[in-house]
C-alpha cells in the first residue's frame, strides 16, 4: 500500500514539474486565434433597484468550454457579469480559464446571442494580451456558444 | 601483316560507334525535351491553379455577398444564390486541392483557406442566417457587418496569399521554361548539328577504309591491265582489302617477273637468231674458201694433162681443203654435243709436260715466222683428262698466238704446278684484244675485229676450249693488251684432286 503511494506522489510530481516547466516556457508570441464552444451552465438575473428590467441590474452567466475536437470534456470555464446600463445594453467583464491561463474581456453587450467584448488582458500564455472575443450563439439560441478569440500579443 | 583488324570488324565496331553516339544524342535530346515538356507543364499548372483559386474566391465573395444580402433584405428567396454557392464549394476545393497537392506550402495554404471558408459558413454564416430569422434587430448591429467583413477580409487576404505565391511559382516556373526552351533548341541544334558530324565521320571513315583501298586496287587494277606491270600499292589497308592488296602486288610481282623473264628470253633468241645468222654468212665464208679451192683443182686435174708431181701437189692441196672442212665440220658437231651435254670424255693420267711439246713440236714445223719457247719444270705435271681433248685446247691456244701475231714473233708456252692445279699457258706478243672487246670474247662465234684484220676462224675455238676445260673441273682465262699481245691461261686439277672435282661435276 505504502509502495502505492509513493508511486502516486512520484507521478504526481513528475507532472506538477511538467506543467510548471510547460507554463513557465511558453508564451503566446504573436497574432493568434482560439476557436472554442461554451455550454451554459447557469444565467443568473439580480434585479437591482426598480422592478423589472432597469439600469443597474446585473446578468451573471457561467459556462464551461470544449475543444471538441481534442477532448469531449470541458477544457475550462467561463465567468460574466453583466450589468445593465439602460435598454439593452449592458456593461459586462468576464474571464475565460483556458488550461494555459486566463483570458480577461470586457464591454458593452446587446444581444447575448450575438456579441463583441475587448480581451484585455490575461495570465499565463496569455500575459499581456489584447483582442477581441466574438460570441456566436449556434443554432439560434444561448445555450451553446461559438467563442473565438482573435488575440494580438 | 595481318594483324589489323578485318574490315568487317571495323564496320561493325564504326557501326556501333556510330549507333552508341546517336543513341546518346537522343538521349540527351530526349532528356531536355523531357525537361522542356516538364517546364511547360509547370507553367500550365500555375495557370490552372490560378484560375482554381479565383473561380473558387469569386465562389467565396458569391457567398458573402449573398450573406450580406440576405442579412440587410431577410428575403428567403435571396439566399438562393448563398445555396448555390455552397453546393459548388466542395468540387471547386477539391479541384484546387489536386492540383497543388505536388506542393506542400500550396496545399498547406489551401487546406487553411478551406478551413477558413467552412469556419466562415459554419461560425458566421449559417448562425447569422438563423438569427436573422429568430432575432432580426440583431443583425442589423454593425458588429455583424463588421465580423462578416473581417472574416471576408480574411479570407480574400489568404487568397492573395496564395495567387501572390503561385505568380511568384509561375514567374519561376517561366524562367525555367525558357531556360529549358533555350537549354532544348541548343541541345537539338547541338545533337542535330553532331549527328550531322558524326554520319558524315562515318561516311569518311568508309570511303577511307574501304572505298579508297577498293579504287586504288581498281586503279593499281587498270595499270595492270594497260601494261603497267611496276603498278604497286600499299599493303597497310584493313583485313580485307591488306589481303587484296597483298594478293594484287604478289600477282603484279610474278606478272613482272614472268614478262622480264620472257623479254630475256626473247633477247636470248634474238641474240642467238642473229647469231646464227652470222653462222650462216660465216660458215658460208669459211666452207667456200676450200670448197673453191678444192673445186677448182680438181677441175685443173680433170681438164688437163698434168705430170705426177702437179697432180701430186693438187691432190695434197684437196686432201689438206678437205681436211679443214671436216676440222669445221667436227668444231660444229663439238658445239652441238657440248651445249646438248652430250660431250664425252675419255680420261687417263697425263703429263702436261708431254702435251705441250707434243703440240709446240706440230705448231713449229707449221711456221716460219713464230718460235715457239717452251717453259716447263721438271717434274711431272700430272692431270686426268682426255688427253685428245685437250690437245684440242691447247692447239686452239696455240694456234691463236699464231694467227694473232701476224708479225711473228715469240709465242711462249708454260707450264707449272700451283698447289692442286696444274697451270698451262699461251703468251703471245700479237694485236691483243680491246678492251671493249674481252668481255665477249668466249662467246661463241664472236670473233671481234679479226674478220677486218683479215684472220680467219670460226669463233668457236675459245668458246669450246673453255667448255672442254670447265668440263675437266678446271678453269681458264686471259689477260691482254692491245698491241703488245695476250696470254691465254688454264687451270687444271691436278691428277690426285681431278677424280675429287670430277666428282663434284657429276654431283
Amino acid at each position: 500500500m505504502r509502495w502505492k503511494l509513493e508511486v502516486l506522489a512520484a507521478l504526481v510530481l513528475v507532472v506538477l514539474l511538467q506543467m510548471h516547466t510547460a507554463g513557465a516556457s511558453i508564451e503566446l508570441k504573436g497574432p493568434g486565434t482560439i476557436r472554442i464552444t461554451e455550454r451554459q451552465l447557469a444565467l443568473d438575473e439580480v434585479d437591482v433597484g426598480i422592478r423589472g428590467r432597469s439600469p443597474g441590474d446585473l446578468e451573471i452567466m457561467r459556462s464551461s468550454l470544449y475543444n471538441t475536437r481534442i477532448t469531449p470534456k470541458p477544457i475550462g470555464h467561463a465567468e460574466l457579469v453583466c450589468t445593465y446600463t439602460g435598454g439593452r445594453s449592458r456593461s459586462c467583464n468576464g474571464t475565460y480559464v483556458l488550461p494555459r491561463g486566463k483570458l480577461v474581456v470586457s464591454g458593452q453587450l446587446l444581444f447575448r446571442q450575438f456579441f463583441q467584448l475587448a480581451v484585455v488582458g490575461g495570465t499565463g500564455l496569455y500575459d499581456n494580451v489584447r483582442g477581441t472575443l466574438t460570441v456566436t450563439a449556434l443554432g439560434g439560441k444561448a445555450r451553446q456558444n461559438l467563442v473565438l478569440f482573435r488575440l494580438v500579443a | 601483316m595481318t594483324s589489323s583488324r578485318s574490315l568487317g570488324q571495323r564496320m561493325f565496331a564504326a557501326s556501333t560507334a556510330l549507333a552508341i553516339l546517336v543513341c546518346a544524342g537522343f538521349v540527351v535530346l530526349f532528356v531536355a525535351t523531357s525537361s522542356l515538356q516538364r517546364a511547360t507543364d509547370r507553367e500550365r499548372r500555375s495557370k490552372d491553379v490560378t484560375v482554381a483559386t479565383l473561380s473558387l474566391e469569386k465562389l467565396v465573395l458569391d457567398l458573402d455577398s449573398a450573406v450580406r444580402v440576405y442579412l440587410g433584405t431577410r428575403k428567403q428567396r435571396l439566399l438562393a444564390p448563398w445555396r448555390e454557392a455552397r453546393a459548388k464549394l466542395p468540387a471547386r476545393e477539391r479541384a484546387l486541392k489536386r492540383l497543388v497537392r505536388d506542393d506542400p506550402e500550396e496545399t498547406r495554404r489551401v487546406y487553411r483557406i478551406s478551413s477558413v471558408i467552412k469556419a466562415y459558413q459554419d461560425d458566421y454564416a449559417e448562425p447569422m442566417i438563423q438569427l436573422a430569422q429568430t432575432i432580426p434587430a440583431l443583425v442589423r448591429d454593425p458588429l455583424v457587418a463588421a465580423e462578416g467583413a473581417t472574416r471576408a477580409e480574411g479570407l480574400r487576404r489568404r487568397f492573395d496569399g496564395l495567387l501572390a505565391l503561385e505568380s511568384k511559382r509561375a514567374a519561376a516556373n517561366a524562367v525555367a521554361a525558357r531556360r529549358e526552351k533555350r537549354r532544348a533548341l541548343v541541345v537539338g541544334v547541338t545533337g542535330f548539328g553532331a549527328s550531322m558530324v558524326l554520319i558524315l565521320l562515318f561516311g569518311l571513315y568508309l570511303t577511307r577504309a574501304v572505298a579508297r583501298p577498293i579504287r586504288e586496287v581498281a586503279g593499281g587494277a587498270t595499270r595492270l591491265a594497260d601494261g603497267d606491270l611496276s603498278a604497286r600499292m600499299s599493303e597497310s589497308g584493313p583485313g580485307e582489302v591488306g589481303t587484296l592488296t597483298r594478293a594484287f602486288n604478289a600477282m603484279a610481282s610474278s606478272l613482272e617477273q614472268s614478262r622480264n623473264e620472257l623479254e630475256e628470253q626473247n633477247e636470248r633468241l634474238r641474240k642467238s637468231d642473229q647469231l646464227k645468222s652470222e653462222l650462216v654468212s660465216m660458215v658460208a665464208h669459211e666452207f667456200r674458201t676450200p670448197l673453191t679451192s678444192i673445186l677448182g683443182f680438181t677441175n685443173v686435174m680433170r681438164r688437163r694433162e698434168l705430170d705426177d708431181y702437179d697432180r701430186h701437189q693438187y691432190l695434197v692441196i684437196v686432201e689438206e681443203q678437205a681436211r679443214r672442212l671436216a676440222a669445221l665440220i667436227d668444231d660444229f658437231l663439238d658445239v652441238q654435243r657440248i651445249e646438248e651435254g652430250q660431250l664425252e670424255l675419255k680420261q687417263e693420267f697425263l703429263d702436261v709436260r708431254e702435251l705441250l711439246r707434243q703440240e709446240a713440236r706440230a705448231f713449229a714445223v707449221q711456221t716460219n715466222r713464230h718460235t715457239l719457247e717452251l717453259d716447263l719444270p721438271n717434274e711431272v705435271l700430272p692431270v686426268y683428262a682426255d688427253p685428245s681433248r685437250l690437245l684440242q685446247v691447247v692447239g686452239n691456244l696455240i694456234s691463236n698466238a699464231i694467227k694473232y701475231s701476224p708479225e711473228g714473233g715469240e709465242v711462249e708456252l708454260h707450264g707449272a704446278r700451283n698447289g692442286d692445279t696444274i697451270y698451262v699457258g699461251v703468251r703471245d706478243h700479237g694485236v691483243g684484244i680491246a678492251t671493249e672487246l674481252q668481255d665477249r670474247i668466249f662467246t661463241k662465234f664472236f670473233r671481234g675485229d679479226a674478220n677486218a684484220r683479215g684472220i680467219s676462224g670460226t669463233g668457236l675455238g675459245l668458246a669450246l676450249a673453255r667448255d672442254i676445260v670447265e668440263a675437266h673441273g678446271g678453269r681458264m682465262g686471259f689477260s691482254s693488251v692491245l698491241n703488245r699481245g695476250s696470254t691465254f691461261w688454264v687451270e687444271l686439277p691436278t691428277a690426285e684432286t681431278a677424280d675429287g672435282a670430277l666428282a663434284r661435276k657429276e654431283h
